[in-house]
Order: structure tokens, then C-alpha cells, then sequence
């Protein structure tokens, strides 16, 4: 895949990994912002049918970022950017996951206040979103060697 | 812009966040018009789009960064050219949606489907900034393709 000059390879993937990042922070932070209290008119039971589309989102970059990894393992690995990267979108998931059952898991969350985790782990969402796309754009220009051999 | 080594990753990095912003947002009400999430009435909904605007505001002036920062790369790609062109396309989109469709649909409430004009109006909203995202992209690997 690395070397192939073709457009749907590396290229190719890499628009997958963007597209999918689209739909995973897009969603994840219109919900959080719903649930920081922005459109409150926006019932919160329905949304939680849109959360396969992020888990959607997830999975196509779970999956193109292995393929880019594969591609460029050295590149990433003695990057201590990488880590902190994955660091962050495990916390971000795991931040997601907790919502979803805290606030969407209720049968009836309508109607009644919001429980106050929900809006920590809102803002806490949108934070760690905003410094996973920031380190995974810096890992174009922070990384100390491309190929095993160097 | 070429005189601080932060400001071309960080517009980057807003750039996507902006991007995020807009999908999230516009995205989300596409697909609501498509039929997901039946359940969420539309009008408060669509109080989601500033936000939206806001992601698309910071991606112009990102953009603008991008461009004057060196512009004989980008009025060379073909990648980049075709992205201009489906945002301009999409601009239209928008302008079909409040003028021929808006005031029906904000009126749907909980499970009411929309009428069909409305759909393709949505499809194609997706498909064009679905579409952006990847021309985006592919700007990088279209240096000197014009």
C-alpha cells in the first residue's frame, strides 16, 4: 500500500480515515453540545439512534488507521505523539460509551434534569476530541523516523 | 503564515475540527430528512446549524490561510479546484433547501416522514460534503495537476 501509486491505496485510505473522523467528532460533538444544553429542544431519547453512526465512524478508522500503521509502522511507533493520540480517542470512547449509558441509557431521559455527569462528560468529550485531531495532525510533522532501516 | 512553524498545523487542525462541526450538524439533519431518527422532531434540530455555519466559517478563514500562504500550489491542483466547486454546488443546495422546502419541513414533528423533495435535497447535501471531505483530502496528492 505504501508504495503503490495508485490512487486507491494510501490516498484512498487516507480519505477514509478523514471521512470517518467526520461523522465520529461530528456527531459525537453535536450531541455534546445538545447535551451542554445548546437546541434543548432537541428530545434526547431519538438520539440515541444515531449513535451507530458513530460507532460506524469508529470502526472505519480503527480499521484505515491499522492500514496506515502497517503501511508506516516506524513512522508511528517511535512517535510519542502516536500514543498520546490513541491515548486520547480510548478516552474519548470510553467518554462516549459512558454518556450513552448514563444519559441515553435511561428509558425516559426527557422530562427530567440532566444528571450532571452527563454535561462534565460532555465538555470533557468535546476537550479530548479537539486534542486527538491536534495530535493526530502532528504526527505529519512531528515524527523522528520514517523506515526501520534509518 | 510562513513566518511561525505553528500556524500551518494548527489551522490544520481547526480546519478538521470545523469540518467536524459542519458534518455533525448538516449531516445530522440529512440524515433526520433521510428518515434516521424519526423519533426527533425537526425544527429544534435544525437549531444545531449555527454551529454548523460557525465550522464552515472557520474552515473559509482557515482556507483563506491555506491559500495566501501559497497560492501557486493550490491554483495548480485539480483536486482543489473540483473542491471549490462542489462547495459552490452545495452553497446552491442550501439555497434550494430554505427557499423551496424549509418552511414545510421545520413544521415535522415526532415520526413524520418528509415529502420527497426535501429527501433529494438531503441525499445530495451528503453526497456534496461527503464529497469535499475526501477532494480535501486528495489536495495533497494533486500538486501540479492543472
Amino acid at each position: 500500500m505504501r508504495e503503490s501509486p495508485s490512487l486507491l491505496a494510501f490516498p484512498a485510505v487516507l480519505v477514509l480515515h478523514t471521512v470517518g473522523m467526520g461523522f465520529l467528532v461530528g456527531t459525537n460533538v453535536a450531541i455534546d453540545l445538545r447535551v451542554l444544553g445548546f437546541a434543548s429542544g432537541i428530545p434526547l431519547a431519538p438520539i440515541k439512534r444515531f449513535f451507530p453512526v458513530m460507532w460506524l465512524g469508529f470502526w472505519v478508522n480503527a480499521l484505515s488507521g491499522l492500514a496506515l500503521l502497517i503501511a508506516y509502522p516506524t513512522k508511528a511507533l517511535t512517535n510519542w505523539v502516536f500514543y498520546v493520540k490513541l491515548a486520547l480517542i480510548v478516552l474519548a470512547m470510553a467518554s462516549l460509551r459512558t454518556l450513552g449509558s448514563q444519559v441515553f441509557g435511561d428509558p425516559e431521559p426527557d422530562g427530567k434534569p440532566l444528571p450532571r455527569m452527563g454535561r462534565i462528560l460532555a465538555g470533557t468529550s468535546l476537550l479530548l476530541w479537539v486534542g486527538a485531531i491536534t495530535a493526530g495532525r502532528l504526527l505529519a510533522y512531528t515524527y523522528v523516523q520514517l523506515m526501520a532501516g534509518e | 503564515m510562513n513566518h511561525y512553524v505553528w500556524v500551518w498545523p494548527a489551522s490544520e487542525s481547526l480546519h478538521f475540527f470545523g469540518l467536524s462541526l459542519l458534518i455533525g450538524t448538516v449531516g445530522l439533519l440529512d440524515l433526520r430528512m433521510l428518515g434516521m431518527a424519526k423519533m426527533l422532531p425537526l425544527a429544534p434540530l435544525h437549531r444545531l446549524i449555527p454551529w454548523g455555519i460557525l465550522g464552515f466559517i472557520i474552515n473559509l478563514t482557515t482556507g483563506i490561510l491555506f491559500f495566501a500562504g501559497n497560492p501557486f500550489r493550490y491554483i495548480h491542483n485539480i483536486a482543489f479546484a473540483f473542491k471549490l466547486l462542489f462547495i459552490a454546488v452545495a452553497g446552491v443546495n442550501v439555497l434550494v433547501f430554505y427557499l423551496a422546502v424549509f418552511r414545510r419541513t421545520e413544521a415535522l414533528g415526532p415520526g413524520e416522514d418528509t415529502p420527497l423533495p426535501a429527501k433529494i435535497i438531503a441525499a445530495v447535501s451528503l453526497f456534496l460534503w461527503v464529497a469535499v471531505m475526501c477532494l480535501g483530502r486528495l489536495i495533497t496528492f494533486m500538486d501540479h495537476t492543472l
